[in-house]
């Protein structure tokens, strides 16, 4: 009997600890959350942050709080995070480049992305769009092309940060067309939007959200859009390999990350109120009007996502290509 | 949208009991630290800044900018009762100010500050929306070689402003260009100045520096003067200013005005500019001139109205071009940032209820002022009597904790405390802390502006003075620092700064 007894405490003690760590889990978030920003308001990386921290918001009943570090292509913001600590109350949404791109393209990145972070979820992905001011010296991508065999080294085209796919999608057009293209960094989208529409610089290549308003009331001109079928935003508007550049096609990303060492129960917990939350059709609607696609996947297959963009881009970085300036 | 729905606009946004509690809020804590040395607008804007948050961007903006333009007001009460400025800008109405308050005219003289102020309040604020518009719609011609130019404009002025030798105020402008500099390099990643310690990645937080230098600063030197300070508070009878006060003032506080609504638009000059220059020319124009230093009243009237149009109008530049003339002004784009609002030309198409809304607040809060710092005046000189030792170890603690809640880093804390002394060694040796500010937040802007400029142009600096706009910001600020060295204006701006010290 005393055996027995023994028994029946050890499984009390192990059903006790088991709940023990369910309690803790469930007990987060006991106080309010940050969400870092990488990118400054306004831009299409930011809109999806804080969509993402009011999902948080709501569905776990404190304030997650949007921080914005805009700065280096994410870098910056990136590096917050590495340092931040792993307790689900400070994550980050941004565009892949401070979560994959900035290991390969920038020599002094303070963090690895693929140590340093705890990949959460892909939230939603888009093509870039590569977009003319109203007096650019080119109305369609061949004709960018043209002038810039033309006049080789004139041609700039802005992005929102070195290494961000806006960079890497420009570089790669220069590489298949063989002419030199001049990449202007900026930090992130809204500064170079409106260097684009008062014509101090004639191209940009950026993820759409900012861009369709201004398209729809042809201040800018949409060129070409990266993906390999037009979008519904912009039936109008050719793909890059429709003009010309076969099989050419780049998909940008948006997803969450958190620091190394996060809790799985909390990388679940927050994973799962955003596929929740890209499921509804509301949600698909919104995304599909900023020119996104609602993508809600797991931890392991964003890290793959980031294994791949971090092979796609090392060749050009060792070509020489992408390079911060 | 136009003036007048905008302003209907800006009337149903401000009258909210939300917006219009917040306003008053604003002004009352503003007047409180005009009146209190050693604790600054900028100070308590920072110490604030985390609290507004939680509120909505309208009303924190309102909030905040009643801070700011209220301690205008509450400084000249100080500036005028004790010959104690409360704020930088109340320099100048000492001089006046409290002559007219030796004289037993403390009254009138208040009476003069508070009636320029509001008068400089209603006609900035209207500068704003008439102004506002126009300038977001030319917005779009600046490009970075543009802003470039005007941030080197911005800077110059700061310097040749700054009291001491110019060769002293450049050498702050670049310590502070410098501690901009410290953090990751917004284009390549690459960490500069961080001496291998993580807590600089990020940069120094200018609020840090700010409060370190002004408030902790301010309190250390005031401890100097704590035993000689001689408490000396004049009374004040009565408020109403005579026919022949309302006939000097009249024209003094529409040029003081006129003088303060031009110059808080341009970036550098903030408000400090508009009321000396505003001085400088009463003095010269005036039929009293030879009261001047004894109690004239226009020495207090205009002054005050130029401080205060200018407190109104260096929100233009903040606002339309996303560019902070001023420290103050680099603390509410922080507050816009943080509630994902970048300023900029699409600031009035797309927050169209912020920006009227924030305009018709100011006129509100001017308003709310007036009562505020007319009839109340009893009160707040009751407060400036709170003895030093109680409200310096307050003001450290408050600063502390401020400056703590912006990043949870106590590292935070212990920089502001090295800057603290640093800026009481700036005050000791005759340096104004000023251009150092300024530079530290328009710095890294010009860098970035800088290299932008120079990568679209493929590496040619003739950008700078080919585009027409860039190059007359240039020559202005060319001639300013020329001006510096010709003896005539040398000697103005000596007299002009000596005679605030």
């Amino acid at each position: 009997m005393k055996r027995r007894e023994f028994m029946v405490l050890g499984g009390t003690a192990a059903l006790l600890a088991s709940n023990g760590a369910a309690w803790s889990a469930a007990k987060w978030p006991s106080k309010p959350g940050v969400v870092i920003s990488a990118y400054p308001p306004g831009g299409t990386s930011d809109i999806i942050t804080r969509l993402v921290a009011d999902v948080l918001t709501a569905k776990f009943g404190q304030q997650f709080v949007v921080e914005n570090h805009a700065g280096a292509a994410g870098a910056l913001a990136g590096g917050k995070l590495a340092r931040a600590a792993p307790d689900g109350y400070t994550i980050m949404v941004s565009g892949s480049a401070p979560i994959a791109a900035n290991k390969v393209v920038q020599k002094n990145l303070a963090y690895d992305p693929q140590v340093d972070f705890t990949p959460i979820s892909i939230v939603a992905e888009s093509p870039a769009l590569l977009t003319a001011s109203a007096i650019a010296p080119a109305k369609s991508l061949q004709e960018l092309i043209a002038y810039a065999k033309a006049n080789p080294g004139k041609v700039n085209i802005g992005n929102p940060g070195a290494g961000t796919k806006g960079h890497i999608a420009a570089a790669i057009i220069g590489q298949m067309a063989g002419v030199e293209i001049n990449h202007i960094p900026y930090k992130g989208s809204p500064p170079l939007l409106t260097d684009l529409l008062g014509g101090h610089i004639h191209f940009a290549l950026d993820a759409p959200s900012n861009y369709l308003p201004h398209i729809r009331d042809s201040k800018i001109r949409g060129l070409a859009v990266t993906s390999l079928k037009r979008t519904s935003e912009l039936p109008n508007v050719p793909t890059v390999a429709e003009q010309g550049f076969k099989d050419y096609d780049q998909t940008l990303w948006f997803g969450a990350v958190g620091p190394k060492g996060m809790p799985a129960e909390i990388v679940n917990a927050i994973q799962g109120a955003i596929k929740e939350w890209t499921d509804m059709p509301a949600t698909k609607e919104k995304l599909t009007s900023l020119g996104l696609t609602a993508v809600a996947n797991t931890p392991d297959q964003m890290k793959v996502s980031i294994q791949k963009e971090i092979e796609s881009i090392r060749p050009l970085v060792d070509a020489g290509l992408v390079q911060p300036t | 949208m136009d003036i007048f729905n905008g302003l209907l606009l800006g009337f149903s946004t401000a009258t909210t009991f939300g917006n219009f509690l917040y306003c008053f809020l604003g002004v009352l804590l503003g007047t409180a630290v005009g009146v209190l040395p050693g604790l600054g607008p900028i100070a308590t804007i920072s110490m604030l800044l985390p609290f507004t948050f939680g509120l909505p961007v309208d009303t924190a903006l309102i909030m905040l900018a009643g801070i700011f333009y209220g301690s205008q007001y509450g400084g000249s009460t100080t500036a005028i009762l004790m010959n104690l400025p409360g704020e930088a800008s109340s320099v100048v109405t000492t001089l006046d100010g409290h002559e007219m308050a030796k004289q037993g005219k403390a009254g009138r003289a208040l009476a003069a500050a508070a009636i320029g102020s509001f008068f400089a309040g209603t006609v900035g604020t209207l500068f704003i929306a008439v102004s506002a518009p126009l300038l977001a719609s030319l917005a779009l011609t600046f490009g970075p070689a543009e802003y470039f130019s005007l941030i080197v404009l911005g800077l110059i002025t700061s310097m040749v402003l700054a009291s001491g030798s110019l060769l002293t105020a450049f050498g702050m402008a670049l310590f502070g260009v410098m501690l901009g500099m410290i953090g990751t390099d917004v284009n390549s990643g690459a960490a500069r100045f961080t001496f291998g310690t993580p807590n600089l990645l990020d940069g120094l937080d200018f609020v840090v520096v700010a409060t370190g230098v002004f408030g902790l600063g301010d309190v250390i030197a005031n401890l100097e003067n704590e035993k000689s300070r001689s408490a000396g508070l004049a009374q004040v009878s009565s408020l109403f200013p005579t026919r022949e006060d309302w006939k000097r003032m009249a024209a003094p506080i529409l040029r003081g005005t006129g003088i303060g609504v031009l110059l808080g638009v341009l970036p550098g000059a903030g408000v400090l500019l508009a009321s000396f220059s505003a001085y400088a020319l009463e003095k010269k124009v005036s039929r009293h001139s030879a009261e001047f230093g004894k109690g004239a009243i226009e020495g207090v009237a205009a002054p005050e109205a130029a401080n205060n149009a200018a407190a109104q109008t260096c929100f233009i530049p903040m606002l339309t071009l996303g560019l902070p003339g001023t420290a103050t002004m680099a603390l509410m784009i922080g507050a816009l940032v943080v509630q994902g609002v970048q300023p900029g030309p699409e600031i009035l198409t797309q927050q169209p209820a912020l920006f009227w809304g924030l305009v018709v607040s100011m006129w509100l809060g001017n308003l709310m002022l007036l009562f505020l710092n007319l009839p109340l005046v009893g009160v707040w000189a009751k407060l400036i009597s709170v003895p030093y030792h109680y409200l310096f170890p307050m003001i450290s603690v408050f600063v502390a904790i401020g400056v703590y809640s912006i990043n949870n880093s106590v590292f935070d804390v212990y920089m502001m405390a090295v800057f603290g002394v640093l800026g009481y060694f700036f005050k000791k040796v005759g340096a104004e802390p000023a251009p150092l500010i300024l530079a530290m937040i328009l710095g890294p802007m010009a860098e970035e502006y800088l290299r932008r400029a120079l990568l679209i142009s493929h590496g040619d600096a003739s950008v700078f003075f080919t585009s027409p706009l860039s190059l007359g910001t240039l020559i202005v600020a060319a001639l300013l620092l020329l001006s510096i060295v010709s003896p005539r204006f040398r000697k103005v701006r000596e007299e002009g700064l000596q005679e605030a010290d």
